[in-house]
């Protein structure tokens, strides 16, 4: 929805059925999968080859935040290293801004990173023999921007990631957390369309952590930037992502908004995750009101325009303080003028609750 | 056909092959002698410009800054010992040997190393043969050296040279291999040019490991350098030789000890620039 506010659904970044497998007999493995359709287990089992992504199918739009998230070894860095080509895929076809890059010649796949796809590495990864702006400038340098420019540039990127007082120093004199935020730094830098960014908040305490989500989310939103983001807390991924992709075992096992997964969880693996996930910012006054037609029969005194009124996007936490501003037990919910729903009290506590919406 | 009768003919094969490639090479041999006695001989000019007291001053100066106050003040009492000996002359004859024949080694070797690093295939076919140069006792290579250069200082500068180059190989395509797969990765991600990714990310990451095989070098060129000695280098190796023959143990073990003191000085110099590189790269 996020994406249909900025007016376009414009495809970056196009995975289809996309396949990694790890291991001297690949191919072999490879033929068999799409031969005989085996399973991660049998793979293992009979050719030695670990399955690092399975049939992934994703689609990235033009200013949208795409998580995913998983736990560790579920082929989350495998899958984000296959969009810029870090490592190639075993099976299956990638695409970004309309390029199949599995085509691209070396001087075009060149000309794609450095300008286009950014990445934030899980080991960060800094250069130990240059300072902290030399690194910020990295990806301008590549570029052959001149030093003022870059230094300017890299400096500015160092002062949103609150390091603006580091830059002569050295990457081991920096600590875990602030490492990251330089990695952060570089890709900002170089001001690519998209951003690959793995784990890039893992080292940092929760409330810088929480600063920097919001800062990145409001960056990439105003500078109208795509990123795919990798994560393995969910609470992470519901704060920043537009959409959310869960894997497990190197296999996608549900693709949708933060509601869509907490609401409906694909399956019970899913359900674990979201089980500790608070509700309240997420359900929101569309998916718990009553239709207008049940709420009248079942009320037949009340006059819905006479309530309160909100929006389907409100979400519970909005919709409980409307209910107590009100002298009433309903809230109607109102899209282009008209009242398309009312939000009960029963409503509210289903939502909260988690049970499934009967309305 | 005894025994005798074949290894007389194999060496009188070598002697005609040697014969002959001295005889038509001698334009090449000639200039190959030429170039490496005029490097010596500029680089011997070079440090004879200084009195001793000077040079003993950069190297406190030098082991000062790159060590230590203590250690830049030995160094610097080190050096007027040789002078002090008598043997200021032959001290810089020897120096400028090492330092010419350390110069030729790397100027061959880390080319030669950084192509090993990045060809396995090569460095695969370097391998035995480095083997084979560290393992067979060096002075063997003073005897091609002599029959077609003749006797001097070209001579002890190309053994010199053979003995060097191998350390200086080795350790630098080690460091060449060696960069870890993440900066790799990094330097993919950003668009690297096969160019860029070598200056900007394998290069530096390789530095320490090239420093410690430009010690290595230097130390093997000591080594040689001494042994060289029996060809007419010149320097405190021809000292000892002469010194061991006519029995003047004094002089011997004075022209030892200036060796011993020399070696110490740029073996705890290099070394310590060596270590400085890693410190910046990790
Ligand atoms: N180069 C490789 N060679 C062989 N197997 C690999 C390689 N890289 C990853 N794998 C395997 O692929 C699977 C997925 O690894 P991946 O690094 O993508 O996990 P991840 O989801 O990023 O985990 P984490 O959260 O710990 O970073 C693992 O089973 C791993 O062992
Ligand atoms: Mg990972």
């Amino acid at each position: 929805m996020n994406t249909a506010m900025n007016g376009t659904n414009e495809v970056l970044v196009d995975c289809q059925s996309v396949w990694k497998i790890f291991g001297a007999r690949a191919q072999a493995a490879v033929k068999a999968i799409s031969e005989r359709g085996l399973s991660k287990k049998q793979v293992l089992q009979d050719f030695d080859c670990v399955v690092g992504v399975s049939d992934a199918s994703l689609q990235v739009r033009r200013g949208e935040i795409f998580c995913i998230m998983g736990l560790s070894g579920s082929g989350k860095s495998t899958l984000i290293r296959l969009l810029n080509r870090l490592i190639e895929p075993s099976l299956g076809k990638i695409t970004v801004k309309g390029k199949e890059i599995a085509r691209l010649n070396p001087g075009e796949l060149r000309e794609m990173r450095s300008r286009n796809i950014g990445m934030v590495f899980q080991s960060v990864a800094l250069l130990p023999n240059r300072t902290v702006l030399e690194n910020a400038g990295f990806g301008l340098e590549v570029r052959g921007v001149a030093k003022d420019e870059r230094n300017r540039t890299a400096r500015a990127a160092l002062e949103k990631v609150g390091l603006g007082d580091w830059t002569s120093r050295y990457p081991k004199e920096l600590s875990g957390g602030m490492q990251q935020r330089v990695g952060l730094a570089r890709a900002l830098a170089a001001d690519p369309e998209i951003i690959l960014m793995d784990e890039p908040f893992s080292a940092l305490d929760p409330l810088i952590r929480r600063q920097l989500q919001d800062e990145f989310r409001q960056l990439t939103k105003s500078l109208g930037k795509s990123a795919v983001f990798i994560t393995h807390d969910l609470e992470e991924a519901i704060r920043i992502g537009d959409r959310i992709a869960i894997m497990k075992d190197g296999v996608i096992v549900q693709v949708g908004t933060a509601e869509e997964i907490v609401t409906r969880p694909a399956d019970d693996y899913v359900s674990d995750f979201v089980a500790g996930i608070s509700r309240i910012h997420l359900v929101k006054a569309h998916s718990v009101m009553r239709p207008v037609a049940e709420f009248k029969a079942a009320e037949p005194h009340c006059d819905v325009n006479a309530l309160l009124r909100t929006s389907p996007e409100a979400d519970i936490a909005a919709l409980i303080d409307l209910t107590m501003q009100s002298d009433r037990d309903a809230i109607s919910v109102v899209e282009n003028g008209a009242v398309i729903g009312v939000v009960t009290i029963r409503g509210l506590l289903r939502g909260v609750a988690g049970t499934p919406t009967a309305a | 056909m005894d025994i005798s009768t074949i290894t007389d003919t194999f060496d009188s094969w070598t002697d005609n092959a040697l014969g002959w490639i001295s005889d038509n090479g001698e334009w090449l041999f000639d200039s190959v002698r030429a170039v490496l006695e005029g490097t010596y001989d500029g680089v011997l000019w070079l440090l004879q410009l200084a009195p001793f007291y000077v040079i003993a001053m950069i190297a406190t100066l030098l082991g000062w800054r790159l060590i230590g106050a203590f250690a830049g003040i030995l160094a610097g009492l080190a050096m007027i010992f040789c002078a002090v000996m008598g043997l200021w002359s032959e001290t810089m004859s020897t120096l400028a040997l090492v330092i010419t024949a350390t110069i030729l080694a790397l100027l061959f070797g880390i080319p030669i190393g950084i192509v090993a690093g990045f060809v396995r295939a090569f460095d695969r076919f370097l391998e035995p043969i480095l083997d084979l140069i560290q393992t067979m006792p060096p002075y063997i290579y003073l005897l091609p050296a002599i029959a077609l250069l003749g006797y001097g200082a070209a001579t002890a500068l190309v053994a010199t040279f053979i003995v060097a180059m191998p350390p200086a190989i080795r350790l630098t395509s080690l460091g060449i291999r060696m960069t870890p797969h993440e900066f790799i990765e990094l330097g993919q991600a950003s668009g690297l040019t096969p160019w860029q990714m070598f200056t900007k990310i394998r290069l530096p990451f390789a530095i320490p490991s090239m420093m410690a095989g430009v010690n290595q070098c230097l130390m093997m060129a000591f080594g040689m350098v001494v042994i060289a000695g029996i060809v007419g280098s010149g320097g405190l190796g021809e000292t000892i030789y002469s010194a061991v023959r006519t029995l003047d143990i004094a002089t011997s073990i004075n022209a030892a000890i200036a060796i011993v003191i020399l070696t110490m000085v740029l073996d705890r110099l290099t070394q310590s620039v060596a270590r400085r590189t890693e410190g910046d790269a990790r």
